[in-house]
């Protein structure tokens, strides 16, 4: 094992008044993901408690400048392997930023569509593994089911329930499916009723409000400063949305609102997620409504996008097209650029170096994990050991994205 | 120096240079499929035409056209400028040439590179060219449109064999005769023709002929699409998987500048490639230079040897150091080879010098046809090289080398390279008692040698070597040493650190350090004795 932060001579050790250290992690039931704490108790108080990262570090930003800027999407999917379409969307935002193209109007109803869909499963799982961590199992598995819904539903638009590659530069890998508007309208409305079940079945129940209200506080200024964003940040009252703040795609066209919370806790934590969820229904609703049945959905530029098969294999541009865009990758122009969006945790950014050529020279992602985590320390010192179950769950942190 | 204008930028030229060759000089590339800098100009591609602006008060000769609206579905009559070849027109002071910044070009462009494509196969996927081919590089950058003709493509012969080298794809050809020229005005044999016009026109060879001068592969290099393949190279790789390393070909003292392509992945030399050097080779290299990156795979020695049997190198050294300590100097020839670089070669003179052993001898490959282009008769690359290191210790011709084993005075041998120059010697080493030897491939030191130790070849190592007109130039090292084997410069320095007497060196640089360009020791010896008068 690692040197633990404190020095203590064994012979102190052995006095039973002094504080214990514990080591929960990193592979743990009440650690989500691979996430190690050593924690000094006095008792059953958190005296102090060091938390170490990058166990599920995969070299992921260092993969990229192997490969083409197409070949990062499947990368960027196992970041937050929760809400990948986020992701995909966010990278793909951020590409074009640096190419300067907007995609058709289609394309960004759809995006919009299905990145809510994957925000609404990111906080059905966060709500949902709080409550079963605390006792509650029957809220975690309907709640599961409904993210289980969503997946078909990306399976049937993407052909994957997890990890979908989907976006692509200058648009996404293939346009709406027929039913996309029926089954997503099916989809938000079993959800937003497993969500009222839920608050039924949680929120008269006193043995789960003693547990989240008044614990794991941070302050409006500790979560500022330690930058962070998202729900965490919004249920200590800070409205700050990237979706309202800096609108991309077409959240400036639509109605929604940000939710935030007071006491900052780990009530209010689980709470703004559920109102969020009722906002995506919003913003869904209003997007299908807008998202025409037809037209492109990817730019018409063919240094950016694939030809159609039937093309490749007949004519001799198509197969010059595919062929240059697969050997040697889009090319992006020199330069750098840093383009974020609302992830389920909140703001995801990407910073990206291009030298020109088809393949990334830097690919570095600000995950929105990695900073709430941070402050994991100053939420649950001072705690009950009991109280770094609902703590840590409701920050959310997704070892994939935070470790990279 | 005169100036004119290309888009934004000023582009100095001597007089009489084309516009394409003095932008290509300041690192513009123009595009061009025809034109060739090593060759003469034929303008038929039309793929590097530029707009012209006319000297200040005089109008812009138009040329009347008809453009096609899609809007009004009709033909409407327009004008345009006169476009010309940047290939063919000269540049003159205070020119403007438009390029990039020229709507008619790209207009131009575009039309040409669509012509072009007209009847092109769908053959990237089985063709060797892909990769590196203009067709591709061009459509992305100037055209980036879809088919629009609707008919069958026309038909033409493939895979035609031109000759021993060359193999032709007819339906790829753009007809650009650049392979035509480099055979009428390289290789002074105009094998090549274009026959028929239009859509049907073809690359011919002459009736009863082959394509088979000494310099066939510069037709395939100089061919801008896959019309022309190689057949050495033909199906064996994929451009994109491979690097190139700037190498010096060691096939002749010529020493023509050259890439060694290689895939990093099996560490395997696929090609040879001209690299522009006009001092010595220019854009070109001949048919045995190219195939001679097959000598980096083919009969190589990959273990070291003691009396014939495979052995470790550091049983070799074992063996060696034993042989040699009981050598004298009297009994002893040291052999230089002219196939190795001025490294090794030196690495072996300081051995020599460390031991007391002063008989120093050459050898090396035979010599073989040349020729007044580039071929030269001398088949070792480092002729030269070799007389100037060894300068001060005499150093004796092969023949010397068998007189002195037919006189007793060489019963031990130490001895670097693979081949001898004449058939006889080969058989004089049999008489050698004592042979160590350090060789690249298999042949009379190999065979013969009594300590065998195999040393890597151009490819595997940095090295400098002096070509027939004195010029040092260095080749670096493409792939990693093949086998057991090392270069023959650590393979020495081992040997001597073996004997106990190191040669004073750890890296390449500190060998390199010491063995100095010959002309700045002469020139520093000289100018010492001149100081003692």
């Amino acid at each position: 094992m690692e040197p633990l932060d404190q020095e203590l001579d064994e012979a102190e050790l052995e006095m039973p008044t002094e504080p214990m250290l514990l080591n929960v992690g990193p592979a743990h039931p009440a650690m989500h993901g691979t996430v190690r704490c050593v924690m000094e108790l006095s008792g059953e108080i958190i005296e102090h408690v060091d938390v170490q990262v990058g166990y599920l570090h995969r070299g992921f930003e260092k993969m990229c400048e192997r490969g083409t800027w197409t070949q990062v999407f499947p990368y960027v999917d196992r970041c937050n392997y929760v809400s990948p379409m986020l992701n995909n969307v966010g990278f793909a935002l951020a590409c074009e930023k640096m190419l300067g193209i907007t995609v058709p109007e289609r394309c960004q109803w759809y995006r919009m569509i299905l990145g809510e869909l994957a925000r609404m499963s990111d906080h059905l799982t966060c709500d949902g593994a709080m409550a079963m961590e605390l006792g509650a199992f029957t809220p975690f598995l309907w709640m599961i089911k409904a993210r289980e819904m969503i997946w078909d539903l990306m399976e049937e638009e993407t052909g994957a329930r997890l990890t979908h590659s989907f976006g692509r530069v200058g648009g996404m890998a293939s346009p709406p499916t027929e039913h996309l508007k029926e089954n997503a309208r099916a989809v938000v409305a079993h959800i937003l009723s497993v969500v009222e079940e839920c608050e039924k079945l949680l929120l008269g129940n006193r043995i789960f409000l003693d547990r989240l209200e008044g614990v794991g506080i941070i302050s409006q200024e500790d979560a500022v400063s330690l930058g962070w964003t998202g729900p965490c940040l919004r249920a200590t009252g800070i409205p700050y949305d990237v979706r309202k703040a800096h609108p991309y795609l077409r959240y400036d066209e639509v109605e929604f609102d940000v939710p935030v919370g007071s006491a900052s806790d780990c009530f209010d934590r689980f709470m703004v997620r559920l109102a969020e969820i009722r906002q995506s229904a919003r913003i869904i609703e209003q997007s299908i409504q807008r998202l025409a049945d037809s037209g492109p959905v990817n730019v018409d530029d063919p240094r950016i996008i694939l030809p159609p098969k039937e093309e490749v294999y007949n004519t001799i541009e198509g197969t010059i097209q595919h062929f240059k865009i697969v050997m040697e990758g889009i090319k992006i122009p020199a330069g750098e650029v840093y383009s974020y969006t609302e992830g389920g945790n909140g703001e995801l950014g990407f910073y990206l170096v291009s030298d020109g050529s088809g393949t990334p020279y830097r690919v570095r992602i600000r995950p929105p994990c990695f900073l709430i985590t941070a402050g994991l320390e100053r939420v649950i010192t001072g705690q009950m050991m009991a109280d770094v179950v609902p703590s840590f769950g409701s920050l959310n942190m997704i070892g994939g994205e935070c470790d990279r | 120096m005169p100036n004119f204008k290309l888009d934004d930028r000023e582009i100095p030229f001597e007089p009489g240079e084309t516009i394409i060759r003095a932008a290509q000089k300041a690192g513009i590339d123009i595009p061009h499929y025809c034109w060739h800098a090593g060759l003469s100009v034929a303008a038929n591609c039309r793929m590097c035409l530029v707009e012209i602006m006319p000297p200040p008060g005089r109008p812009a000769m138009l040329l009347d056209v008809l453009s096609w609206d899609t809007e009004k579905q009709e033909y409407i009559p327009q004008k345009k400028p006169k476009l010309v070849p940047s290939c063919q027109q000269a540049a003159a002071d205070g020119m403007v040439v438009k390029s990039q910044t020229s709507e008619h070009v790209d207009t131009a462009r575009s039309a040409v590179q669509e012509l072009l494509l007209l009847n092109h196969p769908v053959d990237c996927p089985i063709c060797d060219q892909a990769g590196e081919c203009r067709l591709q590089d061009y459509w992305l950058e100037h055209q980036g449109t879809k088919k629009r003709m609707r008919d069958e493509p026309i038909h033409k012969p493939k895979a035609v064999v031109f000759g021993p080298t060359i193999v032709y794809d007819a339906e790829r050809c753009i007809v650009c005769t650049r392979c035509v020229r480099v055979s009428e005005e390289l290789a002074k044999d105009p094998v090549l023709s274009v026959r028929e016009r239009g859509n049907l026109n073809e690359i011919v060879v002459a009736p009863g002929r082959q394509l088979d001068h000494a310099y066939t592969l510069m037709t395939e290099y100089v061919c801008p699409v896959g019309a022309l393949t190689s057949i050495d190279f033909r199906f064996k790789a994929r451009v994109w998987f491979l690097r190139s390393a700037r190498t010096v070909c060691t096939g002749c003292a010529t020493g023509c500048n050259s890439f060694t392509d290689f895939d990093p992945r099996n560490q395997h030399a696929y090609r040879y490639r001209p690299r522009e050097n006009l001092a010595v080779n220019k854009f070109w290299m001949c048919d045995d230079g190219m195939l001679d990156h097959r000598r980096i795979h083919e009969g190589r020695v990959l273990t070291a040897r003691v009396r014939g049997e495979a052995s470790t190198i550091p049983a070799a050294l074992e063996k060696a150091v034993e042989v040699l300590s009981k050598a004298t100097a009297d009994s002893t020839a040291v052999v230089l080879s002219a196939e190795h670089s001025n490294e090794d070669n030196f690495a072996l003179l300081l051995l020599a010098k460390a031991l007391g052993f002063s008989a120093v001898y050459q050898s090396g490959r035979p010599a073989g046809p040349g020729d007044d282009i580039l071929r030269h008769p001398d088949k070792n690359p480092n002729t030269t090289g070799i007389a100037s290191l060894a300068k001060a210790s005499g150093l004796k011709t092969f023949a010397e080398f068998v007189e002195a084993i037919r006189a007793g005075k060489a019963s031990t041998v130490l001895a670097l390279g693979s081949a001898t120059p004449t058939g006889g010697g080969a058989a004089a080493l049999s008489d050698v008692k004592n042979l160590v030897a350090f060789s690249t491939h298999e042949g009379p030191f190999a065979e013969r040698a009594r300590v065998l130790f195999p040393a890597s070849s151009w490819a595997e190592a940095d090295g400098t070597f002096v070509n027939a007109k004195g010029m040092s130039q260095e080749s670096e090292k493409a792939i990693t040493p093949q086998g057991d084997s090392k270069p023959a410069y650590r393979l020495i320095a081992e040997l001597a650190a073996a004997l106990g007497k190191p040669l004073g060196w750890k890296k390449l640089a500190e060998l390199r350090a010491l063995m100095a360009p010959p002309a700045e020791r002469s020139a520093a010896s000289e100018s010492a004795s001149l100081g003692a008068e």
